[in-house]
């Protein structure tokens, strides 16, 4: 029996197994062709050309030829001070969104909550809070408590804790059954069920992704300062309205070495937690 | 011809494979026996060269193994097929593309890296992919994910897989340990088929005494990293067995049934 014979039974056989029909490769060409032409006229409607994108580009080389050297100016103890405050705003904000959300995690998740409709719509209020962004609740805390970062405090609250709720109930419908059932079995009520045989699997992935959050709240942080929610954005905006770029390219180079240092601490962390076993 | 010279492999102090020499002639089907820790699974990696030996050499046909590098040492991994106790398919791949893994070392050149990476197969390959699961009875689930399929299942898909490397060898590592008694038979059989009707040396690591006396025709006992025992199975008396599993062999019996139940991590 020659190769060419085998392929062209299998071909009357199994069709499938060949490649798509000419109706699959029809729909994958044309889905292909429109997600092209989705792309070209977005492109068109913004008037995304190279000479303009070039023109940007000198525009940003002039700004990093101001920022070079980068300097410390008379008033590097607010900088610092901006910093601090920022990390401690990102820190609050933090801990008690992963705090909350915790029991917000499990009233949200399918294995655990078997009312639908209680579920249903507490998952709607997360993606509802979820939908307004950080900057958006930081302009209406500012309104409500006044300037300062109390505001930023409360917007990083607020949205993480909608969001970290959605990524632990995730977390709790992905985790084993079969752990819970053992419990279950060994003659443990649901709560009991859902402290040794849930908790125990998803604390550290709960952990891992707050500390993820800090790290990157603390450089939400500092845009919050913009619009007057505490921290250091706000030093950054009066110095980029006076044109002291290099004071600005300092600060900038404090946030990434403060930020580096958060997520250097975090990894380890993570991997502590992930790879460890006595987490209870 | 496979030929094994004092092999040994260490985990911080403790030898896993320790001073380990043998030769199999091309053709034979070996069964590799003993307790759990005894080092079968490591002697079988080193030959694949999933693990690396502390010290000896691997010799095939006199090529040295254990020197080789790069695409000689892909070439080998080609030439001697692995199968695994958890069957390591892609779970998300469907069978076919499982099974055209197999063909991966087969396509030369920078062409053939860029149509394998867009899972470009010409249709002989599929042709012959579809040949090597119609052997084993599954070609009507060619087009189905892996995970869909039952433990026996995955684990024929891996030795279609195993048969598309047009391999020497056939390493098997506790093959039908997390398979029910029908389905554990079911891969024996097709492990003795390949054997017989293909001609490859199979080197089988098996918990189980009986399984090995009823397939191989050589019987290798290890124990704490060292060969107690080679020979044919008719060899293998009651009172090598006791040395070996540290019972007699009615005991044995009697603890493990012949179905082997459950998934017994080696």
């Amino acid at each position: 029996m020659s190769a060419a014979a085998d392929v062209s039974r299998w071909k009357a056989r199994l069709p499938a197994a060949f490649g798509p029909s000419p109706r699959q490769r029809a729909f994958r060409i044309a889905g292909g062709t429109l997600f092209l032409a989705w792309l070209a006229w977005a492109l068109w409607l913004f008037d995304i050309t190279p000479q303009r994108l070039w023109n940007g580009l000198s525009g940003l080389f002039t700004i990093i030829r101001l920022m070079i050297p980068p300097l410390p100016g008379e008033l590097w103890q607010d900088i610092l001070k901006g910093i601090a405050e920022s990390v401690a705003m990102a820190f609050l904000g933090t801990v008690l969104a992963a705090v909350f959300a915790i029991p917000l995690g499990f009233l949200g998740a399918r294995n655990i909550v078997t009312s639908t409709l209680l579920r249903f719509s507490l998952r709607r209020v997360f993606d509802g809070l979820r939908g307004v962004d950080q900057l958006i609740w930081a302009l209406a805390f500012v309104r409500a408590v006044g300037l300062g970062p109390l505001a930023g405090v409360l917007a990083l609250f607020v949205s993480d804790l909608a969001t970290l709720s959605k990524l632990y109930a995730e977390a709790i419908e992905n985790a084993e059954r079969r752990q819970a059932e053992g419990v279950v079995a060994a003659g443990g009520s649901h709560l009991m069920a859902v402290r040794f045989g849930i908790l125990p699997q998803v604390l550290p992935l709960m952990l891992a992704q707050a500390l993820y959050f800090f790290e990157s709240n603390t450089r939400s942080a500092s845009i919050l300062g913009v619009v007057g929610a505490g921290g250091i954005g706000l030093q950054i905006a009066e110095r980029i309205k006076v044109r002291h770029w290099d004071e600005v390219a300092f600060i900038i180079i404090l946030m990434v070495i403060t930020v580096g240092v958060i997520d250097w601490i975090g990894g380890k962390l993570r991997r502590r937690l992930i790879g460890g076993r006595d987490i209870s | 011809m496979l030929e094994l010279q004092n092999l040994t492999r260490r985990f911080g102090a403790r030898a896993a494979v320790d001073d380990v020499s043998l030769s199999v002639p091309a053709g034979q089907m070996v069964g590799i026996i003993g307790r759990s820790g005894a080092g079968k699974s490591t002697l079988l990696r080193m030959v694949n060269r999933l693990t690396e030996p502390t010290s000896g050499r691997i010799l095939h046909d006199g090529t040295d193994v254990t020197a080789l590098r790069g695409k000689a040492l892909r070439d080998w991994r080609t030439r001697c097929a692995m199968i695994f106790q958890q069957f390591n398919l892609v779970q998300r791949l469907d069978v076919l593309t499982n099974v055209l893994v197999g063909r991966l070392n087969h396509r030369p050149g920078p062409w053939g890296t860029i149509s394998s990476l867009f899972l470009r197969f010409s249709p002989e390959e599929r042709a012959m992919a579809l040949d090597a699961l119609d052997r084993f009875d599954l070609a009507e689930q060619a087009l189905q994910r892996a995970d869909t399929l039952s433990g026996g299942q995955q684990q024929r898909v891996a030795i279609a897989r195993a048969m598309l490397q047009e391999p020497k060898l056939l390493l098997a590592d506790e093959p039908i340990a997390s398979l029910d008694p029908r389905n554990a038979r079911v891969v024996m059989e097709a492990l003795r088929d390949v054997n017989r009707r293909d001609g490859l040396t199979v080197l089988v690591n098996l918990h189980h005494l009986d399984t090995a006396r009823r397939y191989c025709d050589r019987i290798i006992a290890m124990q704490d990293g060292r060969i107690v025992f080679d020979g044919p199975p008719a060899a293998l008396d009651a009172r090598q067995v006791h040395a070996i599993y540290g019972v007699p062999e009615e005991a044995l019996e009697a603890e493990t049934p012949h179905a082997p139940a459950s998934a017994v991590p080696a």
